[in-house]
């Protein structure tokens, strides 16, 4: 029988690519101080933890109604207002239906840029800029929605029939009527989704908000964190939890229904 | 002559009607204004954002490079660390699990699989970092913990859909010639899906660089805290080191990454 011989591998890719990889993880290790020896050490404070976070605080539960709600509505609040001022960044990014290369590359650039900082990077900037609360958490998180949905769409809208468009212009259509009426509606459903997934980015990301005084719940869970509350800690991170999941399920029906 | 449709006729736009969209634009801006109305976002404290945001923008010229240099960067690199050991114990950890979670392979398992990931993603890594930081100890260790954990369940549901798009051909073929379903596993399903699982590993440490550079705000080490206490002190000229240092090795890092990921998956 006639098998065919395996093909040669390459040795030195393989070592060098196996070599560095290994470097770098043992390089981050010694970094950061990865020592078993410490987790030992640590595990009686940690069962301690434990024993102390659990059960939850439920007597903790109807004070957290209010900032569970300052929570939705600064979610709300950036994602309309992002998820507007996205859609110039994400048209004027599409490489087909730019007007022209420079306004392609400056915005390209922008978005990039946008993209590099987390959320609560912007959350600390506004906090300090306009003052601590769920204002600056607002403003923190339309900023960042831009980020995700104009990278998102940009890319959609790339990759649209542009027959629509080129006919409009042909006719004598203004660059402005061929992005409404030929390149938008075509990315439109594309366009819903992403909205609703900057709306879920955002419900995780406002809960932490107030980690840095942006306002919303993670503003109790930070005071109740730093008096070592922590049974009341569990509780907050379990409404959180259910929060996160039915706001998931809702958005999830609703995307299921619309494509 | 009256049914044909005149110029301004054809001007207007069909299906002028109230619906669906209708309704839900108004539900849209109904919560906008009442969420608006709800944290007192009023008009004079619009007015008053781009005054705050240009005043702090003038007091972060110059920045402080030597501070930049000395502080800012090892705090950097610390945050590199953390997203880079954070995805490798993902990485590791959720690999078999992929495995264990795709439909098409093991039925049954695939449930329960996808549960612990859907609830493993549901925590912000941060919340983690809340409960690693009191256990392990303030510092670095904690925040790769905690994103470590957290990108198990992303990778295991990416791993697990790129399981089930597999053509189960191979496979199937190493059954018939005697080989357990272990064998299949190892020379079957691993070689075809392993470019993409590691593209999507590597997408993982794109991330985890921007979710480790915020860990630091709960004392795990990292970026995020040289920044919190700058912007707390008022320090502008630190602070603005620590955002253009930052900006420029996120955009190393994902150029370099999302290179690497291309090739991979081109093969």
């Amino acid at each position: 029988m006639n098998i065919p011989a395996r093909p040669p591998r390459n040795w030195m890719l393989l070592a060098g690519v196996t070599g560095l990889l290994v470097a770098m993880t043992v390089w981050s290790a010694y970094g950061i101080g990865f020592s078993l020896t410490e987790i030992l050490c640590n595990i009686a404070g940690g069962t301690r933890l434990i024993t102390e976070s659990w059960p939850p605080d439920f007597g903790f539960l109807p004070r957290l109604a209010e900032p569970m709600l300052e929570t939705v509505f600064i979610a709300i609040i950036g994602t309309v207002v992002g998820g507007i001022l996205a859609i110039p960044v994400a048209v004027l990014a599409a490489r087909n239906i730019t007007p022209n290369r420079l306004t392609w590359f400056a915005d390209r650039n922008f978005m990039n840029i946008l993209r590099t900082l987390p959320d609560l990077f912007w959350a600390m900037l506004f906090a300090t800029a306009v003052g601590f609360g769920p204002v600056a958490g607002a403003l923190a998180l339309t900023v960042f929605t831009v980020a995700v949905i104009s990278k998102l769409w940009s890319e959609s809208l790339e990759s649209i029939d542009m027959g629509l468009p080129e006919t409009i212009r042909a006719v004598g259509g203004t660059w402005f009527q061929m992005i409404q009426f030929g390149a938008i509606p075509q990315a439109l459903q594309h366009y819903v989704s992403y909205a609703l997934y900057a709306f879920e980015l955002n419900i995780r990301a406002s809960v932490v908000l107030g980690l840095v005084s942006a306002g919303g719940i993670g503003m109790i869970l930070e005071t109740q964190r730093a008096n070592f509350e922590y049974e009341r800690v569990t509780m907050i991170i379990l409404a959180v939890l259910v929060a996160v999941l039915i706001i998931e399920e809702i958005s999830e029906s609703i995307r299921k229904r619309l494509t | 002559m009256s049914n044909v449709p005149s110029h301004a006729d054809l001007l207007k736009r069909p299906g002028n009607r109230i619906g669906f969209g209708t309704i839900t634009t108004f539900v849209i801006a109904g919560l906008f204004f009442v969420s608006l109305y709800a944290i007192g976002f009023t008009p004079e404290r619009m007015l008053e954002v781009p005054s705050g945001v240009a005043r702090v923008l003038s007091f972060f010229w110059p920045a402080d490079m030597a501070y930049g240099w000395d502080r800012v960067l090892p705090a950097i690199v610390e945050s590199i660390q953390i997203a880079w050991i954070g995805t490798i114990i993902a990485a590791i950890l959720s690999l078999p699990l992929a495995l264990f979670g795709a439909r098409t392979l093991f039925p049954r398992l695939a449930r329960g699989v996808k549960l612990i990931s859907a609830t493993a993603r549901a925590f912000p890594e941060i919340l983690l970092a809340i409960y690693f930081v009191p256990i392990v100890g303030l510092g670095a260790f904690a925040g790769a913990l905690a994103i470590g954990i957290s990108s198990v369940g992303m990778l295991t549901k990416l791993g697990a859909e790129v399981v089930d798009s597999l053509d189960f051909g191979t496979v199937e073929a190493v059954e018939a010639a005697g080989g357990s379903r272990i064998q299949a596993l190892r020379w079957a399903v691993l070689p075809a899906v392993l470019p993409e699982i590691i593209a999507h590993w590597l997408f993982r440490f794109e991330l985890n660089i921007r979710a480790s550079a915020v860990l630091g705000v709960v004392g795990a080490g990292g970026v995020g805290g040289v920044l919190l206490n700058t912007l707390r002190y008022r320090h502008f000229d630190k602070a603005a080191a620590v955002l253009i240092l930052t900006i420029l090795v996120v955009l190393a890092i994902d150029t370099i990454s999302g290179e690497i990921r291309r090739k991979i998956i081109r093969g």
